[in-house]
């Protein structure tokens, strides 16, 4: 009881009153079953409505769109998934269930396609986002209510390719020259770190077939800046006009390759010899010796390369890509005059038995480079065992990586890297990501093989310890 | 097109941060009294009233059936009373129905709420969640609101500045109306420097702890000659109540209010709003209520509430020139309150903030957290 003092009520008082009320409520068995499957699995359970197929979560019983009853149609919705909103609860209050400021968060579950409600924390107020990815946090002793989910914290972020490089031990040549022997037979050399190349464009894929098609030099640069970021040593460009269309033009070739190497200086830059379909030879080794690359691709073989429907068989495009033993001695040496690593493109088990035959010369420098092409229709499809045995039959000491067109490039690289060798990915030989869903460009599918190597326990090579395995000297 | 019913006069108390000296039913005893006095109504069984709707809350009065602390003050003894427990505004729906059924021709509408009283109104709207699934977790209106906010805000470009705006318009309208609660004008810049509440909302986003009274005399379109010769015509009612968990809907869609409104012009004949009517009386809780709140009742385009401010559409629109919910209502009754401003502009009694030639006018007000269930009543002179 207090009394208010004021002229004219002296005589009245104000009453100090408090309403407090234990209660008890039944949970039902819909939220029974949701609270003890939190409290006993640590699992949080929605209920799919299988008429308008929403997944609800907090679970109910029937459904308020089309009155279907789900109460038994209970599904698994994880324990993770995005805040779709949120507010800082900024005052303090005897209902709420922590000081303030914390965090009040809509999240949806990744099961879950409708968003509920919880506590978020573990993490600084100004880093909340809409978007950013959560997992839940059960408490530790139950109170047999929603707070059984004692709160959501955000999921940790993987550390980038370069966190995660920084954090480890350089990789070193051994002083011992390397057994070659021991790669034979499918038995692999994992100890090296594994490098991630990045095909950005090719000759043929174009805009309408994926968007992310780098065309100009700008967009070179900022595409291969994304590689880079995501895990990429290398990238091999054939410079386009702003139409689109392959160019052998020196000044414009040039200039994608310095716009490369501003953006992102330490880059291998990898230039192709090839260009595009029907340049001269001319044409194709000029520029390479006109812009000095950190390396250029050098090709094995005269071989169809067509374009052709893969369902039908059709034909579509009927081209012969001219590749004789001159053009392979002559591109060849005038790389490694030009302080140019040659990447030896094989297209089948011929395209490599040439070069072993030209390599006798001895112009090639040490180590050689590989790289197993697949899926090129012309040239060889992929198979593991094609793919062993061309391992098999590499000089001692040289290196191999491998691209596969189309599907082809998610088991080629696997199989790679499972061999103690290199992976190429990019739009060049393939659009899509291993679902189906078209890429957001090539430094998504850079990120697929980041996955690859790390599922295999390798280390993705930095740039550094890349020109230290392919002998690819700094300009 | 549907019937219509009659308000024949209306009352109140100032509305005040404390009446901390006044007990709730001398709040209303003064609003009954001076509709006694305006319409001569009497009690008789037969000719007078025979029914009495209040509005009040349970947990702002601290007793349930917070009705029975004011039936003898609004005299509803040994007759008709009901209460509602919702909006005030769905109080003039139920009378409606109740007077266009014929089965009442005179109903007294009185209502009242010390928002004061309670220690902390947002532990009473964390009562309003269910104590399962959402209680526990502390939401209330305000936080709830908070979610809304940012989701709306995003949707329609509405901007701080553009709330900072609202929030001082409010306040300026609001000295124009004598019922208004006091508030300390502020300029936009304090607005923005205000403390940040549950983001994005900042204190002065929110409508103050405010206390207050009303009274309505409601009548058939026969007999209202009897209490007035300016009767305000209610000709439109609709309601509509959303989705409960937060989750479930779209919190930046107006959904309810979409489908509230439609029902009610429907009634009333309105075919075009921003055409056919003068008035808007919108419940703003939060500064951000007001332009969401316009694209629901259809008078800004839907996501260009931004826009529409910037545009001019507040004062284009007439909307809340009584200073409107965000000035202070207590909660629960801002929907009376915006239907009496509306009594005010139709009858030519709004003073300094009159609308040349309102014919008709338009009161909106919304129950629970982030706008779930929302009321539309158009009234016209």
């Amino acid at each position: 009881m207090t009394t208010k003092q004021m002229k004219g009520f002296e005589d009245s008082y104000v009453v100090e009153g408090k309403m407090a009320l234990p209660y008890t409520y039944f949970a039902g068995s819909v939220g029974s079953k949701f609270i003890t499957t939190i409290r006993d699995e640590k699992k949080i359970m929605g209920v799919k409505c299988p008429t308008c197929n929403v997944v609800y979560l907090p679970p109910r019983q029937v459904c308020d769109k089309d009155f279907t009853d789900i109460r038994d149609n209970w599904v698994d919705v994880g324990t993770s998934g995005m805040v779709t909103n949120f507010t800082v609860v900024r005052y303090d209050d005897k209902h709420l269930p922590r000081k303030a400021p914390f965090v009040l968060a809509l999240i949806k579950l990744d099961g879950a396609d409708t968003p509920f409600m919880h506590i978020l924390e573990e993490c600084k107020l100004e880093d909340v986002k809409i978007g950013m990815k959560v997992e839940a946090v059960f408490a530790k002793e139950t109170t047999n209510t929603i707070l059984d989910i004692d709160h959501f914290k955000p999921v940790a972020e993987r550390a980038s390719i370069h966190e995660r490089n920084a954090g480890r031990k350089k990789w070193v040549a051994d002083a011992e020259p390397a057994i070659q022997g021991k790669q034979k037979g499918g038995k692999p050399d994992m100890s090296k770190p594994v490098i991630i190349a990045a095909a950005l464009t090719g000759a043929a894929t174009m805009r309408n077939q994926n968007p992310s098609v780098p065309y100009t030099p700008a967009e070179f640069a900022t595409e291969a800046y994304k590689c880079w970021k995501a895990g990429a040593a290398m990238v091999h460009v054939h410079a386009r006009e702003d139409n689109g269309m392959p160019t052998h033009d020196h000044e414009r070739i040039r200039a994608t390759y310095n716009a490369i190497k501003d953006k992102c200086p330490e880059l291998i830059v990898n230039l192709s010899s090839a260009v595009g379909m029907g340049k001269t030879t001319e044409q194709r080794i000029s520029q390479i010796i006109a812009v000095k690359p950190d390396m250029a691709s050098l090709n094995t073989n005269t071989m169809n390369f067509s374009i052709v429907d893969r369902k039908t068989g059709k034909i579509f495009i009927e081209y012969v890509f001219e590749n004789t033993f001159t053009m392979l001695q002559e591109f060849g040496k005038a790389m490694e005059e030009n302080g140019v690593k040659p990447e030896i493109e094989c297209y089948d088990m011929g395209g490599l038995d040439n070069t072993l035959l030209i390599a006798k010369q001895g112009f090639f420098s040490s180590p050689m480079n590989f790289n197993f092409v697949w899926g090129v229709a012309g040239g060889q499809s992929f198979r593991a065992d094609s793919f062993i045995a061309m391992m098999n039959a590499l000089p001692a000491n040289a290196n191999f990586t491998t691209c596969g067109v189309g599907p082809e490039e998610f088991p080629c690289i696997m199989q790679s890297c499972l061999l103690g060798g290199h992976m190429r990915v990019g739009l060049e030989d393939n659009i899509k990501m291993p679902n189906g869903e078209l890429a957001k460009g090539s430094y998504e599918l850079v990120e697929v093989a980041v996955n690859i190597a790390d599922s295999l326990g390798r280390a993705v090579a930095t740039t550094d310890e890349a020109r230290e395995i392919m002998g690819v000297r700094k300009k | 097109m549907g019937k219509r019913m009659a308000i024949c006069a209306v009352a109140q108390i100032k509305n005040d941060a404390e009446y901390w000296h006044l007990r709730f039913q001398n709040m209303l005893l003064g609003c009954f009294e001076s509709i006694m006095e305006q319409t001569k109504v009497t009690f008789d069984m037969e000719k007078g009233i025979r029914n009495i709707i209040t509005c009040s809350d349970d947990l702002f009065d601290a007793r349930t059936i917070s009705d029975n602390g004011i039936t003898d003050v609004v005299g509803a003894h040994f007759r008709g009373e009901e209460k509602m427990a919702q909006e005030s505004i769905n109080g003039l729906g139920y009378a409606m129905a109740s007077i266009l059924s014929g089965h009442d021709d005179v109903i007294l509408f009185m209502g009242h709420c010390k928002e004061s009283q309670g220690e902390s109104r947002r532990m009473i709207s964390n009562l309003a969640y269910d104590p399962f699934y959402s209680r526990p977790l502390g939401m209330d209106y305000h936080n709830v609101d908070a979610l809304q906010a940012r989701a709306y805000m995003e949707k329609s470009k509405v901007t701080d500045e553009h709330l900072a705006k609202i929030v001082v318009r409010s306040r300026q309208n609001a000295k124009k109306n004598p019922y208004a609660r006091e508030n300390k004008l502020v300029n936009e810049q304090e607005v923005l420097n205000s403390p940040m509440y549950a983001d994005p909302l900042r204190e002065l986003h929110i409508y103050p702890v405010t206390d207050w009274a009303y009274g309505m005399l409601l009548c058939c379109e026969d007999r209202v000659q009897e209490f007035t010769k300016k009767p305000v015509w209610v000709t439109g009612y609709g309601s509509c109540m959303d989705r409960y968990f937060l989750g479930d809907k779209d919190l930046a869609s107006n959904f309810s209010l979409n489908n509230a409104s439609k029902r009610a012009y429907e009634k009333a004949g309105i075919k075009d709003p921003k055409k056919d009517i003068q008035v808007f009386e919108l419940s703003d809780h939060a500064a951000y209520q007001l332009p969401m709140w316009a694209e629901g009742v259809g008078i800004a385009d839907e996501g260009k509430g931004g826009k529409w401010i910037d545009d001019g559409g507040m004062d284009k629109f007439n909307v809340n020139l009584s200073g409107g919910q965000l000035n202070g209502n207590p909660l629960l009754l801002g929907g009376a309150a915006r239907a009496m401003e509306c009594y005010y502009q139709l009858s030519g009694q709004a003073g300094d903030r009159q609308v040349k030639g309102a014919k008709r006018a338009v009161a909106q007000a919304a129950t629970g957290g982030a706008g779930q269930h929302q009321a539309v009543i158009v009234m016209e002179a």
